[in-house]
C-alpha cells in the first residue's frame, strides 16, 4: 500500500517537472529530473552494456534526447517508462554496432544485474546469506534478473516493466514470482538473533 | 498429493511477490494472510524478505557530478552545429537562445496552474539569493581610473586584474555559502578552487557561476553588451532576467549578451519584435596567429587590442586606456572596423597606425582626440 502511494507521488512530481521543462524550458526542473532518474537508468543501462563509460554516455544521450523533444513532452504519458525505453533502445543499438552488426535482442542478451542488499540497520541477515542470495540472483535467467532489478531497484510497476521490455505484464508477474520463490526458499526458517547479524555500514 | 503441495507453494510465492511489489489486489492479500495463519513457520522468511526488499541501492555517491558532466555534454551538443562554422572564415556565429515562437507558446499556457506556480516560486527564490547579499554586508570596493589598471587579491586567494575605468565590489568578510563579487567594467579572474563555496560574478545582465577557473568579464556601462571569455575550467552563466536558462561554457568560448535586449522578461513576453534578435551569442574566442592568448585578455599582458571592432568601440577603449576623450565627427567613420594589437605604444603611435588603415584625420590636443574624415 505504502509503495503505491510513493509511486503515485513520484509520478505526480515527474509530471510536474515534465511540464515545467516543456512550457518554461525550466533548467532547474530538468536538473531535478536528471538527479531523480539518471541513477536508475544508469544501472539499467549498465546491466545491458556492462561498461560504466558507455552507460554514462548513453544516459547522457537519453537526457539530451529529452531536451531535444521538450516541445512534445506534455504528450508523453509516462516519462519514466519513456526514458527507460529510449535507454534500452540506445543500449541495443550500441551493442549491435559493437558486436559487428549482429542484431542483438533482449532475449539473447546476458544481463549484469546491479542489485544491492544494503538494508536497514535492523536487518537480521548474515553476510553469508547475502552472498548466497547474490549467487541465486546471478543464476536466474537474464530476463528474470532484469525484471527483478527494474521492479526492486528502480521501483517500476509490472505494467511499466512490461512496456519497457516489450513483454506481457503476465510474464513480468510470473518471472518476479520465480525470483522471489528462489530467494525465499534459500532463506533460513528462523531469524538469526545473535552477534552474527551484520550491517554493512557499521563494521563492528 | 505432492503435486498439489508444489502448486500451493508456487501460489504462495506468487502472492508474496505481489505483496512485496505492491501489485497485490485486496483479495490476494487476504489469501496470503490466510495462508500464513496456516503456516506460521513462514513468518521468519517473510520478515527477512521484507527487509531485503526495502534495502535499496545504497551508494548514492557513485555518480556524483554526473549531472555536471551531462550538462557539459548537453551544452556542447547544443552549441556544436553553430560552432562548426567557426572553422570557416571568422564571422560571429549566433545561437538564438531566446526563441520567439516558444515565447508565444509560453504565453498561452499560464493557465496550467501548477506549472505556472512552480516557475514563479522558482523565479523568486532564485532572485533572492544574489539580491539579499549587498544589503546585508559591508561592501569592499576596488576601482580603477581611466588610464590605469590594477591587480587585486581577494580574501580567498583569487586574483583579479582590473582593467581601466572598472569597479569590483565584494562583501568585506567574503564568507557565506557563495563568494560573490560585482563587476562594472572589465576584469580578468583567476579563481582559487573551493568547491564548497561557489564563486559568483554578477556582471550587469548576467550571473556567472564558476567552478574553479579563469575568465575575462567585460561589462562597461557605456557598451551595448556584456561579454565573458572563459580561459580554462568551466563556468555556468545565467541571465539575470531568465534564471532558468543556464549556459555552460567551455574553455576559449566567448559569450556576448546584448544589454539592450535584457528588457525582455517574463512579463513582456509579447514583445516579439525585440525577441527576434539574438540575445546571446556563443562563439569561439578569437586568437591572433601564433598567439596562445585570446585577444580579449591581451590587456592583462598590457597590450591594447582591437578585434574587428568599430571605430566607435575603438574610441571608447582608447579613452579608457589613455584617459583621454575621443570624438568622432563623422557618422560613417564610426562604423568602420579595425583589428590591431599595440604594446607599449603612445597614444600618438596608436592613432597614427589606425589612421593609416582607416584613412581619416585626427588632432590630439591635451586630453582630447578629434577624428575627422
Amino acid at each position: 500500500m505504502k509503495s503505491t502511494t510513493l509511486h503515485l507521488e513520484l509520478t505526480v512530481a515527474i509530471r510536474e517537472m515534465q511540464e515545467r521543462i516543456a512550457f518554461y524550458e525550466d533548467m532547474k526542473a530538468y536538473n531535478q529530473l536528471f538527479e531523480l532518474l539518471s541513477d536508475g537508468i544508469f544501472r539499467f543501462t549498465y546491466s545491458l552494456v556492462k561498461s560504466n563509460e558507455v552507460a554514462e554516455e548513453i544516459v547522457s544521450d537519453v537526457f539530451i534526447k529529452l531536451w531535444q523533444i521538450r516541445d512534445r513532452l506534455p504528450e508523453i504519458e509516462n516519462l519514466k517508462v519513456y526514458l527507460y525505453t529510449i535507454a534500452k533502445n540506445f543500449s541495443l543499438n550500441y551493442l549491435t554496432k559493437h558486436y559487428k552488426n549482429t542484431v542483438i535482442s533482449l532475449e539473447e542478451l546476458d544481463v549484469e544485474s546491479v542489485i544491492e542488499f544494503n538494508g536497514p540497520a535492523e536487518m537480521c541477515i548474515s553476510a553469508d546469506l547475502i552472498q548466497q542470495i547474490r549467487r541465486i540472483i546471478r543464476q536466474l535467467p537474464p530476463q528474470c534478473r532484469l525484471i527483478f532489478q527494474l521492479v526492486k531497484e528502480e521501483g517500476l510497476k509490472y505494467k511499466e516493466v512490461a512496456t519497457v521490455l516489450d513483454i506481457s505484464p503476465l510474464t513480468v508477474r510470473n518471472q518476479l514470482a520465480i525470483a522471489i520463490r528462489k530467494i525465499g526458499e534459500a532463506l533460513p526458517a528462523y531469524l538469526q538473533s545473535d552477534f552474527t547479524v551484520i550491517n554493512r555500514f557499521s563494521p563492528s | 498429493m505432492q503435486k498439489d503441495q508444489f502448486r500451493q507453494e508456487q501460489r504462495f510465492w506468487l502472492l508474496v511477490s505481489l505483496q512485496l511489489t505492491g501489485e497485490a489486489t485486496p483479495e490476494e492479500l487476504t489469501e496470503l494472510e490466510n495462508y500464513l495463519q496456516q503456516h506460521p513457520d513462514m513468518g521468519a522468511k517473510m520478515e527477512m524478505l521484507h527487509s531485503l526488499w526495502k534495502g535499496g541501492p545504497a551508494d548514492k555517491n557513485r555518480r556524483a557530478d554526473a549531472l555536471n558532466r551531462h550538462l557539459q555534454r548537453l551544452s556542447n551538443h547544443l552549441a556544436s552545429p553553430a560552432l562548426k562554422y567557426e572553422t570557416v572564415p571568422a564571422e560571429e556565429e549566433e545561437i538564438m537562445v531566446e526563441r520567439p515562437s516558444r515565447k508565444i507558446h509560453r504565453l498561452l499556457w499560464p493557465l496550467t496552474g501548477v506549472a505556472a506556480a512552480a516557475a514563479l516560486v522558482f523565479f523568486f527564490v532564485y532572485r533572492q539569493v544574489p539580491k539579499s547579499q549587498p544589503v546585508q554586508a559591508v561592501q569592499n570596493a576596488v576601482s580603477t581610473k581611466r588610464g590605469s589598471k590594477s591587480k587585486i587579491q581577494l580574501p580567498d586567494g583569487s586574483q583579479v586584474w582590473l582593467n581601466a575605468d572598472s569597479r569590483l565590489t565584494y562583501d568585506e568578510n567574503f564568507r557565506g555559502p557563495f563568494r560573490e563579487v560585482q563587476i562594472a567594467g572589465e576584469a580578468y579572474f583567476d579563481i582559487a578552487k573551493d568547491k564548497d563555496h561557489p564563486f559568483i560574478i554578477h556582471a550587469g545582465s548576467i550571473d556567472v557561476k564558476i567552478l574553479g577557473t579563469s575568465l575575462n568579464i567585460r561589462n562597461y556601462a557605456n557598451e551595448k553588451s556584456t561579454a565573458a571569455v572563459l580561459i580554462h575550467g568551466s563556468i555556468e552563466v545565467t541571465l539575470r532576467n531568465s534564471p532558468d536558462k543556464k549556459i555552460i561554457m567551455q574553455p576559449n568560448e566567448k559569450l556576448v549578451v546584448q544589454n539592450g535586449k535584457m528588457l525582455i522578461t517574463r512579463d513582456t513576453l509579447t514583445r516579439q519584435k525585440v525577441a527576434d534578435l539574438p540575445v546571446m551569442t556563443l562563439g569561439k574566442a578569437h586568437f591572433r596567429e601564433n598567439d596562445s592568448i585570446a585577444i580579449d585578455i591581451l590587456w592583462v599582458k598590457n597590450k591594447l587590442a582591437f578585434d574587428q571592432e568599430t571605430l566607435e568601440d575603438v574610441a571608447r577603449k582608447i579613452e579608457r586606456w589613455y584617459a583621454v576623450k575621443v570624438t568622432i565627427k563623422d557618422e560613417r567613420l564610426k562604423h568602420t572596423e579595425y583589428s590591431a594589437v599595440f604594446e607599449d605604444e603612445s597614444l600618438r603611435q596608436v592613432m597614427q597606425a589606425l589612421q593609416m588603415t582607416g584613412n581619416f584625420n585626427y588632432v590630439i590636443s591635451k586630453k582630447e582626440v578629434i577624428i575627422t574624415p
